[in-house]
């Protein structure tokens, strides 16, 4: 944990610039963003996100998944998958991202490292229509009930025009002067009595 | 039909059982509304056929209704937070005789406070169909008038009367304890001149409310009716 050390005036050790040195010693250039004091973003290669994140996970502090979602990029025609993982001593949390193909849409499951990401792939998998081979719960539904559309947070689902097809609308009235219509509705002084 | 019998009282072969066609009673209860919606909510059946006695046991009814409001404790959406400052001391709605009611077997006012996501939809009905008649549907917020901020969601109805009857709506985003004060004011004096039957609706058009519940509901596995 943080020890406070009020008698010297040395800098407070960058535990950001640490793991990323590390990383790429071990895994090569890492393309990396700096977010915030303590949010790191590293984006990986595919078929390295098992052995980079059970390396963090053995020989790191950073032994947590806070994390897992994903991201559309419709005009690169990519999914983005983020995994937060976080090392609670140094509070720091490393973004590791990777790309996959938005069209077979599937990537490697981190169940076998932590038990809770069966959770989060069961959602993505609802929400996204991503597949995760291998983890528990694929294609039960999470949140939504007896759903017959395409994942609603993919970008090319039109929420309007499927709402419009399942929800109907409350006829609004045909002009906006509140006046008139208060007036005519409820009497001269404007409100239900 | 046979005259009511003062020595036999349990004897309810003897009590009008419908208002019958005009002229038939000579003091059956003025009907308010079309449909007979007043017999079933003021309950004229188990009447007897005195002068003016059903109108009066009609009135005291409807004050007792309005006096004691039991609200089922069930929270929708965001505007379940404004219930809270209304339970307690500084809104305090025991004032008004309204209280909180921990199951729908207990309560007969459910207050859809604010957006109603398909999958709630189908515990709200179910809840509301376990309620004791009579009861009354308070709807919170925008959200239950016109989908409000989620007139675009794909998972929000925006329209809660063609789900289930609604007697009150109190718009707002949300509407704050007085407003939900004032609707409850509102809810009292419609009960007391007998014209909150929202419930009796239901159950009347009972098949068009399953067939727009059915709509949205796409897994449906509830019972024909979840007494």
């Amino acid at each position: 944990m943080f020890e406070i050390n009020d008698k010297t005036n040395a800098p407070a050790r960058d535990h950001g610039t640490d793991i990323l040195v590390r990383l790429q010693a071990r895994f090569g250039a890492l393309e990396s963003h700096r977010q915030r004091q303590d949010l790191l973003r590293i984006e990986v290669g595919q078929d390295q996100l098992l052995p980079v994140l059970s390396w963090l996970k053995g020989d790191t502090p950073y032994v947590q998944l806070t994390h897992l979602t994903a991201v559309d990029w419709i005009e690169e025609d990519r999914f983005e998958l983020i995994y937060l993982v976080t090392a609670p001593a140094l509070f720091m949390t490393l973004m590791i991202s990777i790309s996959i193909d938005r069209v077979s849409a599937t990537a490697e499951s981190v169940f076998n490292l932590w038990l809770q990401a069966e959770t989060y792939e069961q959602e993505i998998n609802e929400m996204f229509g991503i597949d995760f081979p291998g983890s528990p719960r694929q294609g039960v539904p999470f949140i939504l009930e007896g759903w017959d559309d395409m994942p609603p947070m993919r970008r090319d689902f039109d929420t309007v025009e499927y709402c419009k097809r399942t929800h109907p609308e409350r006829p609004g009235r045909d002009h906006t002067d509140p006046r008139t219509y208060v007036g005519k509705k409820f009497g001269e002084k404007g409100y239900l009595t | 039909m046979k005259r009511f019998d003062p020595d036999k009282p349990w004897d309810l072969t003897t009590l009008p059982t419908t208002a019958g066609p005009e002229g038939s009673l000579p003091h059956a209860p003025v009907q308010k509304t079309a449909g007979g919606r007043d017999q079933c909510f003021l309950g004229a059946s188990d009447v007897p056929n005195a002068p003016g006695l059903p109108e009066a046991v009609s009135t005291i009814k409807n004050w007792f209704r309005a006096s004691s409001l039991n609200v089922l404790a069930f929270g929708t959406g965001c505007g379940a937070i404004e219930l809270r400052p209304l339970m307690t001391s500084r809104f305090d709605m025991s004032r008004f005789g309204i209280t909180g009611a921990p199951t729908p077997r207990m309560s007969n006012v459910f207050i859809i406070s604010g957006y109603l996501s398909t999958k709630t939809l189908k515990r709200v009905i179910r809840s509301y169909e376990q309620m004791p008649n009579p009861k009354w549907v308070v709807a919170l917020g925008s959200c239950t008038i016109n989908g409000g901020m989620y007139w675009d969601s794909y998972n929000t109805i925006k329209v809660l009367d063609l789900y289930m009857p609604v007697d009150v709506y109190i718009s707002g985003c949300m509407p704050r304890p007085e407003a939900l004060i004032a609707g409850f004011q509102y809810l009292m004096k419609e009960i007391k001149a007998g014209d909150a039957n929202g419930w009796h609706h239901y159950l009347e058009n009972l098949d068009w409310y399953r067939e727009n519940q059915k709509k949205v509901i796409k897994d449906w596995d509830l019972p024909d009716y979840s007494w």
